[in-house]
């Protein structure tokens, strides 16, 4: 593997006297795709949140992408167009078509001309199977159009580094194939990311490295192999008794 | 005449007004300085306060203002040399505006007693008043006094009339209720709830002499005096004008011919059907109601901008613009509309010693008050919105500004938009608390209307149904419109 493309040390953060993270240590190199995985509440969405600052830290260094994330000073805007982040309940604009959800950023951004960003959207669409829902509304598409739109729509602004929060959780069971299939094809392109998951099956399968959170502290990481077939921690080896 | 004719409000505005003046340290009193002394009113303009209302000293006839004040206060004036310009007020309304020198002298049927002898300077007197008792037209059984035992008769509430009907009421073992105004107690006892009404005797021979369904059954009591006032210690070249004026109007007989114009053989009004109602008072209503839909239009774009701005500040990261945004919330929400009213329109200009037009303060309140409602809808609109949205927006690498413009307001406005259509209906009907300060719109040319005709019922009638019609037209328009832009 390359150069570190996002680097942890020390990251702590507290919602008021609870403290959420108790100290991350991670480096991710560029191209490797991460898995974390951990019961509800271990703070794995927080993490993410850290990542790209949707939540302010509390203690520790972030660098990613070469930002330094954590200094007050760095602008928090352009760091984020590097980063895409994918939401489990998909957040996508609901007044706005699909298109001009995915057109948004990169014409606000004065990144493309809108007739440029008309063609990459479509494009995208295309990618994650799509084409012909671009003047749809958001209600009008089911669970997992939705997520491939928010997918295409984070990918417009064409991030180095891919951040998904249970992307396929609020999803029906037949829909979660379809969305990990984009996911699998950014693997294969070799896109740095980062996936909190319960599909134990998928993160065996498209994972570098597995991490395992457990109250705010990474518990154990290792390949999938090393993780799912020979865990070391009795957490992480009760957890897996119960998801597998 | 009354000798207390200042009702609650003027009670309420007194009260907020010697609040305001112990907050910074001035009174009233302070407030009239003596001004340079002036010798002559040759060639001067005064502003005189007057009454809206109080036939038949003042009131409207066609649009005109008219009556024995406002034809002896421009025939001295004549005379004098001087030129007027009357402002009809309320009688409340006038003496707040004498005492904060908005107006330089008052005429308006008032008593000459001791208590506003403190803060004004009287004229001579130019009418002598007394209390008379009325009854309905076809009433053959009550003729005087001894016919009431048992009885309820109606009084003006702070009145002579009512201070002398208290006076004989256990001698003559009756009951007293208290109304506010003439025209009422002309409807109450046609309606039979009164039998008798204690008044003054100019203005019940005027009611009589208008038709108004009574006649009066006994001589007149001994009453007050009306003077002209102008503030203590202002204005005295004024005061003295009046005064010599007045002397030669009696001495020429025309003092003689206005009182008998109004008194002893006013035209006996035809009295018109409904119809006939409606087409006399339409100009009139429809002045006002323009005025009603201006005050609610200025008010409501100011309270929109008020509300955009302190609704942002409501949301904001910073403590402090939160605590502004509430502390200006929380006085125009936890306040009376009447009170701010009262406030902008006599407090402020004691406090600054700068004078502002009633449209000006009318609209000041309003405004500030529907701002106040309307920040709490625009917060309340951006809060509906998922914080998902802003996420969503802000992790794409948009700003804040760009991420509310974009992204949460063009779905909060739709969430606003019926809160939006409430307050513009709610601050157009508060317009009609403008009329207690003078602001001439619907509400206040329908009091007008009916002060001079004692035709109640059927006016305030009129001006429900002109509110009723605008209102839901504006409403089904709002409504049409937020179907086409808010789909
Ligand atoms: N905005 C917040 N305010 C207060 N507590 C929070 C907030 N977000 C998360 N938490 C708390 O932080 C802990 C970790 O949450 P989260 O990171 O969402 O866990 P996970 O994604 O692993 O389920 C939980 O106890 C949660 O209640
Ligand atoms: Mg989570």
């Amino acid at each position: 593997m390359s150069a570190s493309k996002i680097s942890v040390t020390g990251l702590r953060k507290s919602f008021g006297s609870n403290e959420v993270l108790k100290g991350l240590d991670v480096e991710i190199a560029e191209g490797e795709v991460v898995c974390v995985i951990g019961p509800s509440g271990s703070g794995k969405s927080t993490f993410l949140r850290c990542l790209n600052k949707l939540d302010e830290l509390s203690g520790g260094t972030v660098i990613v992408d070469g930002f330094n994330v954590s200094d007050k000073t760095v602008n928090l805007n352009e760091v984020r167009q590097h980063i895409g982040m994918v939401f489990q309940h998909f957040n996508l604009f609901p007044h706005m078509t699909v298109l001009q959800n995915i057109m948004l950023a990169p014409v606000e951004l004065k990144k493309q001309s809108p007739a440029d960003a008309r063609a990459t959207a479509l494009k995208l669409l295309d990618r994650v199977g799509l084409a012909d829902k671009a003047t749809a509304r958001p209600a009008q598409l089911s669970g997992g159009q939705k997520q491939r739109v928010a997918i295409a729509r984070s990918l417009a602004v064409n991030p180095d580094i891919m951040l998904f929060d249970e992307a396929t959780s609020a999803l029906d069971p037949e829909m979660v194939g379809e969305v990990l299939q984009v996911i699998r094809d950014l693997a294969a392109e070799g896109m740095t990311m980062v996936v909190v998951t319960h599909e134990m099956g998928f993160a065996r399968e498209v994972a570098d490295r597995v991490i395992f959170m457990a109250d705010g502290l990474i518990v154990e990481e290792g390949t999938p192999a090393e993780l799912f077939g020979n865990p070391q921690q009795a957490r992480t080896q009760d957890f897996l008794s119960k998801v597998l | 005449m009354n000798i207390f004719r200042a009702g609650k409000l003027a009670v309420a505005a007194t009260a907020l007004l010697g609040l305001a003046g112990g907050f910074v340290g001035v009174s009233a009193a302070a407030a009239s300085q003596p001004a340079p002394p002036q010798t002559t009113v040759t060639g001067e303009t005064y502003v005189i306060g007057t009454d809206t209302t109080f036939a038949p000293f003042e009131y409207r006839e066609n649009g005109e203002l008219t009556g024995i004040d406002m034809d002896l206060i421009r025939d001295i004036a004549a005379n004098q040399g001087f030129t007027v310009e009357i402002k009809s007020l309320g009688f409340d309304a006038a003496l707040q505006a004498l005492q904060s020198n908005q107006v330089d002298g008052v005429i308006a049927g008032m008593s000459i007693t001791d208590e506003r002898e403190l803060i004004f300077d009287f004229s001579d007197p130019y009418f002598d008043s007394g209390v008379q008792m009325a009854v309905a037209e076809d009433n053959t059984e009550i003729t005087g006094y001894a016919d009431l035992a048992g009885e309820t008769v109606v009084a003006k509430r702070g009145s002579e009339g009512e201070t002398f009907a208290n006076s004989i009421k256990d001698e003559y073992d009756f009951t007293v209720k208290a109304l506010a105004d003439s025209a009422t107690m002309y409807d109450d006892v046609k309606a039979g709830n009164s039998v008798a009404v204690f008044d003054d005797y100019p203005v019940l021979a005027y009611g009589i002499n208008q038709n108004n369904g009574l006649k009066s059954v006994t001589e007149k009591e001994q009453g007050s005096s009306y003077g002209f006032a102008v503030n203590k210690g202002q204005n005295p070249e004024l005061l003295a004008a009046f005064n010599t004026g007045l002397a030669e109007l009696k001495d020429s007989g025309e003092y003689q011919a206005i009182l008998d114009t109004y008194l002893e053989q006013p035209a006996p009004a035809a009295a018109s059907g409904f119809f006939g109602l409606l087409g006399d008072s339409l100009p009139a209503l429809m002045k006002g109601l323009g005025l009603t839909l201006l005050a609610t239009g200025l008010s409501i774009l100011i309270a929109l901008v008020l509300g955009v701005l302190f609704g942002f500040f409501k949301v904001s990261e910073s403590r402090i613009l939160r605590g502004i945004a509430g502390v200006y919330v929380s006085i125009f929400r936890g306040t009376p509309l009447l009170v701010q009213a009262f406030f902008f329109y006599f407090g402020l200009p004691q406090l600054t010693g700068q004078s502002i037009d009633v449209l000006t303060a009318g609209v000041l309140t309003l405004s500030l008050n529907a701002g106040a409602y309307m920040t709490e809808i625009v917060r309340g609109g951006i809060q509906s919105i998922d914080p998902g949205q802003t996420e969503a927006g802000r992790s794409l690498g948009l700003g804040y500004v760009t991420t509310m413009r974009r992204v949460v307001l063009p779905q909060a406005v739709k969430i606003m938009t019926p809160s939006f259509i409430n307050q513009f209906v709610m601050t157009l009907k508060d317009t009609s608390l403008l009329a207690v300060i003078g602001f001439a719109e619907l509400t206040y040319q329908g009091q007008q209307i009916y002060a001079a005709n004692f035709r109640t019922g059927e006016t305030l009638l009129i001006v429900a149904a002109l509110y009723f019609i605008v209102i839901n037209l504006l409403t089904m328009l709002s409504n049409k419109l937020d179907k086409r832009f808010n789909k």
